[in-house]
């Protein structure tokens, strides 16, 4: 195989590790300060898609824009639907059950996960009254490819890494330099002293499941560009891929998501891909690359819990 | 709402009622509940409306049919509730029976009757287009059914303490015991062969106030401490019960309803020793089944095997099919148990997932050839133990048993038995140490409780119990694909659903999974228009259970006192509790 | 004391017992003696689709089109004395829903046999509780071939079950069809092909190599994605480095439609072909320009072409159905109307006066495999493993964003 596959492969895999590195955040932020995996944070990333959409299909004249010029707006409709649904979720389901046994929220998390999916599926429509109990299609960008050398770059894949790097700094620079962002680095780390020092737990709880929002929503929107099409069950497979990757980059650790999403992307794509080009007929390609995604999670619980950047979360417990 | 407001106004409204009710006579009432039950009863008689396009043709004169059948029994049961509490403290003897008051059980039983019959007579007006279709009969039946209602509700309410249990002789202990789960029999029988959706939502709603009557006015809690002293004549019973379903069948339709039932409960069952009683979360559970059912599979001999030269008996099979799913339960659970209890949580949501895909993918072009792929392992034949062939129809004791009804015979047993591990293990040092790694792990710990080892048994457990469920299922549904074991769809068993019955039925429970899985699997099947939603009303049950009755429809008591710690129990409820629990230490001892 | 009253409430709970057991046999006596106001016998013909879920669309087009033929059937008195009545189930796509159908069908002894179900995994639970009753099952959607041909179709072929029939081309006769297009008619001897990891979808790939590689033609890549992800870069990247002209995709659209997308986007301007899978309308919406050129196969003649099937697009219209018909609805017509002929048949043969349950089953199985007739989606009949005589697939190109009438149209003997 060629040294331009494997660029492009490499190419393939920055890009899908950007998107799940975007949705790992909020998996890690929300740990980070209750120590709870927010099972419903995929289908968070999921309404986040369709929030854009909506914005998209919905509101006369979008449509006929530029895409250029209507992904603004459709990132606000995103992220604003993400948001909302994230923090009701917080408000309603999870924060009455803080001091309850650690089952009580996973199960109510598994429990809003299903149902969210479903209003989605059941009552969603676009234009037309095509439902959505299928995938529907997403505005994508109509351009050709650019050609660097040989490796083929989508400009939604340039989008992609533009919005997750605009995305890391811009939470870098606020998880480290702001007082929110301290705040919300106090309260993982303890949230008892937090509250004495006057911080506001309750606020940055909402704040961390708001950030996470937003980014899944930037994410879902990737998606959407670079396939051409979204559906109500995409964040099922998705959520479990970006936890992985928040793991492997250890679990509360902003940064480490990021740097989880792109090895645990590069990984998909190199094994699938080289496996692919070893036997040309019968092969261990794509059908197996959720396989090796989590194969990948079972060896780093093994080798390194804590992940490789380690992780940052106080023990409640 | 205010909830400072709401207090005082239910305060308000029943300090009225309380003042109405001082002023009737006691007698005045329970006559306007015989009268009343009498009327509805006498009303089955009559036709309901005028046409047989109502399900089960209510324009019959003399002959009570379809819901009419419900109205009838629970007025009857009313009157019996009734005659027991002739007099003014009832007669003697049967106090015994409902210690917290007949009152509570009148009103639940009135309730009953008129929720269920009111919603068979809006069920007419509303099919048939017009309130024009109910006939004489539904009027007298919708007014009569009120007056119980009514006066069992000016009852004065029952205020004494419990009354004391009273020691029966055994046999008496033992034969109330057959009676009740007899009892208990016809009812669960009469739910599953109600023959279209309206006869299923009336017996759901009689089935439902009767039984909160019933457990309000401590009828079950009186039942449940005779079960607890006859153990092995309440097994019995159950057991005898579950075989006489099968004699009451007169065709397969229903017993192929009762064989997925009981696969579903089997593994619900199994799911909650690794949720209930060890607490952790397994949300790919469904995957083990999958173990079970293609290890059976590949072994059973079918020509669509890998291996279709291998023909092994069914208990080869078996125990194959459990120790290849003990063997992968442990290898997920190694490694994941040693770390925070809720990557678990992930790491068997991605395992489900995985066995799913890699079942798909060994299919001699993506991988290996071993499960034909998405195809599936068809064409299993039927079991054969002993030379009893179970795909043949056997006539036994003048009853003809057919491919379901053999299936149905072994499923119970293999129940009974996962009921028989469960419960033995709750009870010994095993369950005694989940429940303390359940509530602190970090004190067991201390306390000498080795927590990996444990979490790793009961991991273990779940995993062979849901594999022999497995080697089953494999031969009676006679094809195994991959797309059977997904985390949700929307139709049981799958991972989402298997959770939702333990979750919803009780956790830590016998009963709880069972009845669980039961109304999870009867609901949907019965109300064809409801399966399109069931999957947002399970997943929006799920969420409102957690927080309003994390403990389940069927509590555990134990259970209840962890998941309510911090809203502090009524004082006298916990000292209870507490009492039930010494009672069990030293029974232990 | 409290024995007495024990005694007594045990006494009255077993006069409810006998209560509800005498008047259960009233409900059911009703029942069965049923019959419509004409004094015709009644014969039910069951439905079994998924009416919930994913896949509700096409199930329930399945199961209207079963019921404009049973309307038709009753409007023209096709069945002398004979009122037909439509049962339909619901098996959710799921084998145990399914087989429970089954048994609940054969425990009816109105229902005489079933159509459908759509699914090729439900229908390999069903059909031995079928067959054990004798109960035709007409299928008009499931495609792969060991249903009816047995385990080791490839090689030896052998009928499993002689209650199961179908009258939809099986995937081994789509795939070769496509292949014997790709190479005659194309021209074009190298292609890479896809498949969804799905029974459909590899089946058809692996009857198209089959067939593809016999003629002479070469298949350089041969990938599974899984439909869910629907990321295809590493896929195309292998295609990419071959020298493939075309590619075959063995699935359905939601899945199809992104490959033939990501395809062009990825700088490979070859067209993507699939199977009856692909053939919808939001492939084209899906893909938008980039589906212009590809390819899909629809098994029977074009639905617009035969003036049969313009009757029956016309009056399924007309009948105000709440869905379309959808993919399957004209073999379901066939479908149920070769069982209303098979019911004819037997009837006539026993003298017009219906025999029990159990007989009349069988003969109806036995008629069933002589039907013959001209029907919605072309000539009607079935071989001796009970799958279909016509063989007829057309193949449609998409050209100016519509699938158009079909570009090719024959029969394919295999």
């Amino acid at each position: 195989m060629s040294v331009t596959i494997l660029l492009q492969l490499v190419e393939n895999g920055l890009v899908l590790g950007a998107m799940y590195g975007l949705i790992a955040v909020g998996y890690t932020m929300v740990y980070g300060v209750i120590q709870l995996i927010n099972f419903a944070h995929g289908e968070i990333f999921m309404l986040g898609g369709f929030g854009a959409l909506t914005v998209y299909a919905w509101i006369p004249g979008v449509a006929h824009l530029p895409l250029l010029a209507a992904l603004p707006l459709m990132l606000i409709g995103g992220v604003a639907v993400s948001v909302v649904v994230a923090v009701g979720a917080e408000r309603l389901a999870y924060r009455p059950l803080r001091t309850a046994p650690r089952l009580a929220p996973l199960i109510t998390a598994i429990g809003l996960s299903l149902a969210l999916q479903q209003v989605v599926s059941l009552w969603y429509r676009l234009p037309g009254g095509v439902n959505a109990k299928g995938p529907v299609s997403f505005p994508s960008f109509s351009g050709k490819a650019f050609n660097l050398g040989g490796v083929l770059v989508q400009p939604a894949d340039i989008f992609t890494l533009a919005a997750a790097a605009v995305c890391m700094a811009g939470l870098t620079w606020f998880v480290e330099r702001t007082r929110g962002g301290r705040a919300i680095q106090a309260t993982a780390q303890d949230p008892d002293t937090a509250r004495l020092m006057g911080i506001d737990t309750d606020r940055m709880i909402v704040l961390s499941f708001a950030i996470g929002a937003a980014l899944a929503a930037v994410a879902a929107i990737t998606q959407g560009l670079r396939y051409g099409q979204i559906s109500f069950d995409m964040g099922f497979v998705a959520g479990l891929k970006a936890f992985t990757a928040a793991v492997l980059g250890g679990i509360g650790n902003v940064r480490g998501s990021m740097l989880g999403g792109i090895v645990l992307g590069l990984v998909e794509e190199l094994s699938s891909g080289v496996l692919a080009h070893f036997h040309t007929t019968a092969q261990y390609g794509q059908a197996w690359a959720d396989v090796w995604a989590f194969v990948l999670l079972i060896l780093v619980l093994l080798v390194r819990p804590q992940g490789l950047l380690g992780e940052r979360v106080a023990d409640r417990a | 709402m205010n909830k400072a407001s709401k207090a005082s106004y239910t305060d308000s409204a029943a300090r009225g009622f309380r003042r109405v009710r001082g002023h009737v006579d006691p007698r005045a009432a329970k006559a306007l509940i015989a009268v009343g039950s009498l009327g509805a009863a006498a009303s089955t008689f009559l036709a309901w409306t005028w046409t047989a396009a109502f399900p089960g043709d209510l324009a019959v004169y003399g002959y009570p049919g379809g819901n009419q059948l419900i109205t009838l029994i629970v007025s009857i049961l009313t009157l019996f509730a009734l005659g027991s509490a002739v007099g003014a403290s009832g007669l003697t003897g049967t106090r015994w029976l409902v210690p917290r008051g007949r009152v509570r059980l009148l009103r639940g039983l009135a309730l009953a009757n008129a929720a269920s019959t009111w919603y068979v007579l809006i069920a007419i007006a509303w099919e048939l287009g017009g309130l024009a279709n109910l006939v004489a009969g539904a009027w007298v039946a919708g007014l009569t059914v009120l007056l119980p209602v009514v006066g069992a509700y000016l009852l004065p309410k029952d205020v004494r303490a419990p009354a004391p249990p009273r020691p029966a002789p055994r046999p008496v202990q033992v034969g109330v015991i057959f009676l009740v789960v007899l009892l208990g029999l016809l009812v669960a029988d009469f739910g599953i062969s109600t023959g279209y959706a309206e006869e299923f939502i009336g017996f759901c709603l009689a089935a439902g106030f009767a039984g909160r009557g019933l457990a309000v006015s401590g009828v079950f809690e009186r039942f449940s401490a005779l079960t607890a002293r006859n153990r092995a004549a309440t097994g019995c019973a159950c057991l005898v019960a579950a075989v006489l379903f099968a004699f009451l069948q007169t065709s397969d339709a229903y017993t192929t309803v009762a064989d997925n039932i009981l696969i579903f409960a089997t593994v619900a069952l199994g799911l909650n020793i690794v949720v209930g009683l060890a607490g952790l979360l397994d949300v790919g559970y469904v995957a083990f089944l999958g173990v079970g059912a293609y290890t059976a599979a590949l072994v059973s001999g079918t020509a669509a095997s890998r291996f279709s030269g291998v023909v092994l008996p069914f208990w080869a099979q078996a125990v194959i099919g459990v120790l290849v799913a003990v063997v992968a339960g442990l290898i997920i659970g190694a490694p994941t148990l040693r770390l925070r209890g809720d990557y678990l949580a992930i790491v068997t949501l991605g395992f489900g997932e995985i066995f799913r895909i890699t079942m798909n993918n060994l299919d001699g072009q993506s991988g290996p050839q071993i499960t034909n792929g998405p195809e599936g392992i068809y064409g299993i034949p039927d079991l054969r133990i002993f030379g009893y062939d179970f795909g043949q129809t056997h006539t036994i004791l003048g009853h003809a048993f057919g491919r379901f009804a053999n299936y149905y015979l072994l499923l119970i047993a293999v129940t009974a038995l996962v009921v028989f591990i469960f419960s033995r293990v709750n009870e010994s040092r095993i369950g005694r140490a989940w429940a303390a790694i359940r509530e602190d792990e970090t004190a067991a710990e201390a306390m000498g409780v080795h927590g990996y080892r444990f979490k790793l048994l009961a991991f273990g457990l779940g995993a062979g119990l849901a594999g022999l469920a497995g080697t089953i299922q494999g031969h009676l549904t006679s094809t195994v694909t991959p797309d059977q074991y997904t985390f949700s769809a929307s139709a049981p068993p799958n991972s989402a659903f298997l959770l939702a019955a333990v979750v919803l039925g009780g956790m830590g429970t016998v009963s709880g999974p069972l009845l669980g899985a039961a109304l999870l699997y009867l609901i949907p099947y019965k109300l064809q228009f409801f399966s399109d939603k069931q999957l947002l009303l399970f997943g929006l049950a799920l969420v409102v259970m957690m927080r309003l009755r994390p403990e389940g429809l069927i509590a555990d008591r134990r259970r209840k006192l962890e998941l309510h710690a911090q809203q502090s129990l009524p004082a006298g409820e916990q000292r209870e509790a507490v009492g039930t629990d010494l009672q069990e230490v030293e029974a232990n001892a | 004391m409290f024995r007495r009253h024990v005694a007594t409430l045990g006494a009255l709970a077993g006069v409810c017992a006998l209560a509800v057991t005498g008047c259960g046999s009233r409900a059911a006596s009703v029942a069965s003696s049923g019959s419509s106001g004409s004094g015709d016998t009644v014969v039910q013909i069951g439905v079994d689709s998924p009416l919930t879920g994913s896949l509700q669309a096409p199930g329930q087009g399945l199961r209207y089109s079963a019921q404009l033929a049973v309307n038709i059937a009753n409007k023209e008195k096709e069945v002398p004395g004979v009122t037909f009545q439509l049962v339909a189930k619901d098996d959710e796509a799921t084998a145990s829903i399914g087989e429970q159908n089954a048994t609940a069908f054969v425990a009816d002894s109105g229902v005489v046999g079933v159509v459908g179900p759509m699914n090729s995994s439900v229908a390999q639970s069903e059909q031995s509780v079928f067959n054990a009753a004798n109960m035709v099952e007409v299928s008009p959607a499931t495609t792969n071939p060991s249903l009816s041909q047995g385990p080791n179709w490839k090689t030896a072929p052998s009928r499993p079950y002689k209650s199961f029939f179908r009258d939809i081309t099986t995937d081994a006769v789509q795939g070769p069809f496509a292949a014997d297009y790709v190479y005659k008619t194309l021209g074009i001897h190298t292609v890479a092909t896809v498949d969804d990891g799905q029974t459909y979808g590899v089946g058809l790939v692996e009857t198209f190599t089959q067939e593809f590689t016999r003629l002479g033609g070469k298949v350089t890549v041969a990938q599974t994605a899984t439909p869910t992800t629907t990321d295809y870069t590493s896929v195309i990247s292998a295609i990419r480095s071959s020298s493939a002209q075309l590619v075959y995709y063995g699935g359905s659209y939601p899945a199809g439609a992104p490959l033939t997308k990501q395809l062009k986007a990825g700088g490979l301007n070859i067209p993507e072909m699939g199977g009856d899978g692909n053939d919808d309308p939001t492939y084209i919406r899906t893909a938008g320009s980039a589906a212009n050129g590809d390819y899909a196969t629809l098994p029977g003649a074009a639905l617009t072409s035969l003036s049969t099937a313009k009757t029956f697009i016309s009056e399924y219209q007309a009948a105000n159905f709440p869905v379309q018909y959808g993919i399957y609805g004209g073999t379901t017509y066939d479908a149920t109307w070769s069982l209303i002929l098979a019911v004819k048949t037997a009837l006539s043969a026993d003298g017009g006066k219906m025999p029990s349950a159990d007989t009349f089953r069988s003969q109806v199985e036995g008629a069933e495999q002589n039907v013959s007739f001209n029907g919605v989606t072309g000539p009607v009949s079935f071989d001796k493993y009970g799958d279909t005589g016509d063989r007829v697939i057309t193949m449609y190109k998409i050209q100016n964003g519509s699938w158009g009438d079909g570009v090719y149209s024959a029969a394919f003997a295999g």
